[in-house]
């Protein structure tokens, strides 16, 4: 099935999570797009109207939410939150880019033992030691090249340009343009 | 031989796990392996050869071809696109004996408008199924890579950059100007930190 020809509002390869609202015209397509998707929280991921995205993973813990606000263009990112990301209005986040809200594994050995043994399988009643989370931020109008990461706890101002393969692991200010890794300011004032 | 494929429809693959066809538009033989159509979900040029492979090239899984209408892309004899994504709106020819490993992108366009105004108006265009979002992308630039040349995984080459003959891209770099004959380039953005003995 070609994703052009899929319904208007959707996802065009199954049935939408029952957590999941999806705005008017709005639009998930891709085989893989809930395969990691373990929210239980009563809105796991909203899109405003007119969104769309192709092929993005939203990997989701149970506690994890992802917002995404209307008119934005995502195309095969992964999304890993298990506490928040928010994304606002006329966002595009291009190929290959990774936003994540969470370390996923502690930092202090003795606890990253207890999570190699928590994750080993057979062992669902165990519980996991905790890891950092910090929610993720990106404002109006930010473009995200392809294949950037973006770190947790970061807050991406309105119209900020990050360009290709950029990892983001602080605050970027509104219409700022930034690249690298980690990524620096280039410039303070993207063109309106 | 591709003239056979078409005559009995096979553009099916037996061996698919997605339930899609080969494009007829795309050039190919019994030479190739192709792994999965899934490949060609983004695949709307309407040109008459928009993929032409060589001979004994290869599409892995995980490879991508998100082309525009106007979109003509060539792979060299014996090349291998190991879960490539190929972003065309012009041209994209990549040269025989080319190594292009696991998510490494080659886009000859931005799509998106740099100006926040432009953007908008792109994104309400596109987001509406109009087509005039086309006509408010960036002018693409098309790409050019040699024959002989190993890109590393994760790299992105953007538009406009030519990668010389032989050359290799390390891992994770992101190609912003090109890159000479035999040369190794590397970083982000990518820059030449030694040459490489040509063959005789």
């Amino acid at each position: 099935m070609s994703s052009r020809d899929g319904p208007t509002a959707g996802w065009t390869d199954g049935d939408l999570p029952a957590n999941a609202r999806l705005g008017h015209g709005s639009r998930i397509s891709g085989p893989d797009a809930f395969k990691r998707f373990f929210s239980k929280r009563d809105v796991a991921l909203s899109l405003g109207d007119l969104s769309r995205t192709d092929g993005v993973k939203f990997a989701i813990g149970p506690q994890g939410r992802v917002a995404i606000g209307h008119h934005c263009y995502l195309n095969d990112c992964i999304l890993l939150a298990e506490q928040e990301i928010s994304i606002g209005n006329y966002v595009m986040i291009g190929w290959n880019t990774t936003v994540s809200d969470s370390d996923f594994h502690p930092i202090a050995p003795a606890d990253r033992i207890a999570d190699a043994i928590a994750l080993a399988p057979f062992a669902e009643d165990r519980v996991r030691p905790k890891a950092l989370c910090q929610p993720v931020l990106i404002g109006d109008n930010v473009f995200i090249g392809p294949a950037c990461t973006i770190l947790k706890g970061v807050t991406i101002g309105d119209g900020a340009y990050v360009e290709a393969g950029s990892v983001i692991t602080r605050n970027v200010p509104a219409n700022a343009h930034v690249k690298g890794n980690p990524a620096v300011i280039v410039s303070v004032d993207m063109m309106k | 031989m591709n003239g056979d494929l078409r005559l009995y429809g096979c553009r099916r693959l037996a061996h698919d796990w997605y339930d899609g066809v080969i494009p007829d538009n795309v050039i190919f033989d019994s030479s190739n392996f192709i792994e999965t159509s899934y490949s060609f979900r983004l695949f709307r040029s309407r040109m008459e050869q928009a993929l032409t492979l060589g001979r004994s090239a290869a599409i892995y899984a995980n490879t991508m071809f998100d082309l525009g209408p106007k979109a003509c892309v060539e792979v060299g004899a014996f090349s291998m696109l190991n879960g490539a994504a190929i972003i065309c709106d012009e041209a994209i020819h990549i040269g025989d004996y080319g190594l292009i490993s696991w998510n490494v992108l080659l886009m000859d366009n931005y799509r998106a408008p740099r100006s926040i105004v432009k953007r908008r108006a792109y994104l309400d265009a596109m987001l509406s199924d109009d087509h005039s979002a086309l006509d408010l992308q960036e002018c693409p630039r098309p790409i050019t890579v040699g024959a002989n040349v190993w890109i590393g995984h994760d790299s992105v080459v953007l538009p406009g950059v030519s990668i010389g003959t032989g050359s290799i891209v390390g891992a994770r770099s992101v190609v912003s100007v090109s890159i000479p004959d035999f040369a190794i380039a590397v970083g982000n953005p990518a820059r030449v930190i030694r040459y490489l003995e040509a063959p005789r």
